[in-house]
């Protein structure tokens, strides 16, 4: 059989779907539908018939994964795809690649994009936030999208033209390392974020600066609790009325 | 304020609230971004950014992981910028002070989101069915349109949330923003640190980092020490 690839404005729309990929996130099979939808232009270009409908009943069926990290998968998930309309054999069938490396995935991108990409771009915007800047909105924007979309755009080509050593080149960047490091930083972020913040209140409120190391034993205290799952609402309305209340008359 | 800086508000609730999880995830949704953004659109950006600022820090460390649906912190930080302007016209009431009643008012509502998140969600399996019956059907395109149903359905989500948010917002600040506006003007120095300290205790507690309190206890204090120095 002649060799088959998919043009490039194909791999182009299934780019552009992919930015929808939860836009049918649901309880029964999460991001099936959002698959199927994504990868719809790829499928029918290489099939036909009965064909296409085996193949789009393959992508219905059950996938979860973290939404910014699915490009490499659906890259690699379109090669194999390719590699099956050819008639070729490969060590790993679409199905098995999906559920081999969909909860792996979800876990890197959790922890990577939710965990420490989006709270290290908020604590670094959050100070010229506090200083009345209008500019913050753009570099919370700014740290956060550019690994984003390089994840999104060069991840589905890496994906398609690497096929199943995507895997080996994710596991190179040791990603779950980053996002170690990163934490790190939005955890010392923090720590000069709040100092600031409080040495403000306290020179305002004419208080000596040292009250402010009252902050670190707060932190513990309420940090425990929200470890023991008191809910982030209870603690303000808590902290809020203790405030109001002391601070009254 | 007329009727076009609602609409305006609620369509940017609309598109917020799709940014939050179905479409692109640019973070345009986060409150950081979305208040300041309603903000500016209805005249007053530095009201929004101190509710989006003021609500990032909150629900900075709330993870949208796996099925877990956070609380609406993109509906919180647009109703508390939209009340603050609106209602700050209307009951003569302004500055940060009140800013920060409207989203101590807010936060609960927040709630109300999950509901309305839970039903979009809900809704969407039907079209799983719908794509299903389409594809042994043989129209291909009717599958593929089922998909794009669930964008109404979260769009549907965050207007709901929205309306309730402001809605509900807007009577309880006209019956209580006088009784309650004296105390929060007294406590408001100490809630702009209260809310800081209250969302990084959260995060230390969920972000499993080995030694995140010694860090956070070594930079908080080096950086106080510094400030006070200076």
């Amino acid at each position: 059989m002649d060799r088959l690839k998919l043009p490039r404005s194909v791999l182009v729309r299934v780019l552009i779907r992919s930015f929808t990929l939860q836009a049918s996130w649901n309880f029964e099979r999460l991001q099936s539908l959002g698959v199927f939808y994504t990868l719809a232009p790829a499928l029918r270009c290489l099939y036909r018939g009965e064909e296409l409908e085996l193949a789009c009943r393959r992508h219905l069926e059950y996938f979860n994964t973290h939404p910014l990290l699915a490009s490499p998968i659906l890259g690699t998930i379109l090669s194999l795809e390719e590699k099956r309309k050819r008639g070729e054999e490969s060590y790993l069938g679409v199905q098995e690649f999906k559920g081999m490396v969909m909860a792996p995935y979800a876990a890197i991108g959790d922890a990577l994009f939710w965990g420490a990409v989006r709270p290290l771009a908020a604590g670094v915007a959050l100070f010229p936030a506090v200083r009345g800047t209008l500019w913050a909105p753009l570099v919370f924007l700014g740290l956060f999208n550019v690994p984003h979309l390089w994840f999104r755009v060069v991840g589905l080509f890496r994906g398609y033209f690497l096929e199943l050593r995507v895997i080996e080149n994710i596991q190179r960047r040791r990603l779950p390392d980053l996002a170690i490091r990163l934490k790190e930083g939005t955890v010392v972020l923090l720590g000069g974020l709040c100092a600031y913040m409080t040495f403000l209140c306290l020179r305002d409120e004419a208080v000596a600066v040292g009250w402010g190391l009252v902050v670190l034993p707060l932190v513990v205290l309420l940090g425990r609790l929200a470890r023991r799952g008191v809910s982030t609402l209870l603690l303000v309305l808590v902290t809020s009325a203790i405030l109001l209340i002391s601070t009254h008359g | 304020m007329p009727v076009a800086d609602y609409l305006t508000a609620a369509s940017v609730a609309v598109l917020a609230g799709l940014d939050r999880t179905a479409a692109l995830q640019m973070m345009v949704s986060r409150p950081i971004v979305v208040a300041p953004l309603t903000g500016w659109l209805l005249g007053d950006p530095l009201t929004g950014l101190q509710a989006g600022a003021l609500v990032e820090l909150l629900w900075m460390g709330r993870l949208p992981v796996g099925a877990a649906i956070p609380p609406d912190d993109t509906q919180v930080a647009i109703g508390s910028t939209v009340l603050a302007i609106t209602m700050g016209h209307l009951t003569g009431f302004a500055g940060s002070a009140f800013t920060i009643l409207c989203i101590l008012i807010t936060l609960p509502l927040g709630k109300v989101g999950q509901l309305f998140d839970r039903w979009a969600r809900h809704w969407n399996g039907r079209l799983l069915q719908r794509a299903q019956d389409a594809v042994a059907a043989g129209q291909f395109k009717k599958a593929e349109q089922s998909h794009l149903w669930g964008l109404g359905h979260f769009a549907a989500a965050s207007l709901g949330t929205f309306v309730v948010i402001v809605a509900a917002g807007s009577l309880v600040l006209y019956h209580l923003a006088p009784l309650l506006i004296g105390p929060v003007r007294n406590a408001a120095p100490w809630l702009q640190v209260a809310f800081p300290v209250l969302g990084t205790s959260i995060i230390l507690s969920s972000i499993n980092v080995r030694r995140s309190m010694t860090l956070f206890g070594a930079s908080f204090t080096t950086a106080l020490l510094m400030l006070w120095l200076l």
